[in-house]
């Protein structure tokens, strides 16, 4: 089950990478810069982390097919637009675990708050 | 356009696709199109496009796929019912800010 899900993926990731390089040269040093940004922050699971890729993609295909130059697709900071684009897909699961941890230290300090 | 501009719109942004879409459905470029027509000169067209995924996915758009003569088939997206109460609930939302904000002047 684990590795057919794994074969699976790693076929969806190489459909995208064949599709990628198919851009025009500059999209897809754009794209591949965003790809590397979005592996660290990005979701950490691979069915999630597909899904944000292919869409991704198909931004910059449509774009490409319009001839919208890189500056108007990602605007002046790139890194917001990467953080905004990332916002739509869950978290890495290392971020979640970490959001959980303060998210309950703050909880018992404050609930010691209240009963003194 | 400025920083504070910037970060102003970040939070007014989804309000004014919404109500762009209540117009006439449409798809990500025409989108764009209409808020640089509309004055919103700068907002990258992937902006754009995050937010359209993200009122996508709370499901306040319905969505269509349509084949386009040059690149991919276009998603064109139309304000749903739910998308709708988004809408006005944005505008009583603005309405009470730029009252409060008027009184501080």
């Amino acid at each position: 089950m684990f590795i057919a899900r794994m074969i699976d993926e790693k076929k969806r990731y190489r459909r995208y990478k064949t599709r990628t390089q198919q851009l025009p040269a500059d999209y897809h040093t754009a794209i591949e810069a965003l790809e590397r940004y979005l592996m660290y922050f990005g979701p950490g699971k691979g069915e999630e982390l597909l899904a944000m890729l292919e869409d991704l993609a198909d931004l910059f295909d449509e774009s490409a097919a319009n001839r919208t130059p890189i500056r108007a697709i990602v605007g002046e900071d790139p890194v917001e637009f990467a953080e905004a684009f990332r916002r739509n897909y869950p978290v890495g699961q290392w971020i979640v675990r970490e959001q959980e941890r303060l998210t309950s230290a703050i909880d018992s300090v404050a609930r010691e708050e209240k009963t003194t | 356009m400025g920083k504070q501009m910037t970060e102003m719109l970040k939070g007014t942004l989804e309000g004014i696709v919404l109500a762009l879409l209540a117009g006439k459905p449409a798809y990500g470029y025409e989108i764009t199109t209409l808020l640089r027509a509309k004055g919103f000169s700068e907002i990258a067209e992937g902006t754009v496009y995050a937010l359209l995924i993200r009122i996508e996915q709370k499901g306040l758009v319905d969505v269509e796929k349509r084949p386009s003569e040059k690149g991919p088939p276009r998603k064109v997206y139309s304000l749903n019912a739910q998308g709708g109460k988004e809408l006005e609930e944005f505008w009583r939302t603005w309405r009470f800010l730029s009252e409060r904000l008027e009184q501080l002047r």
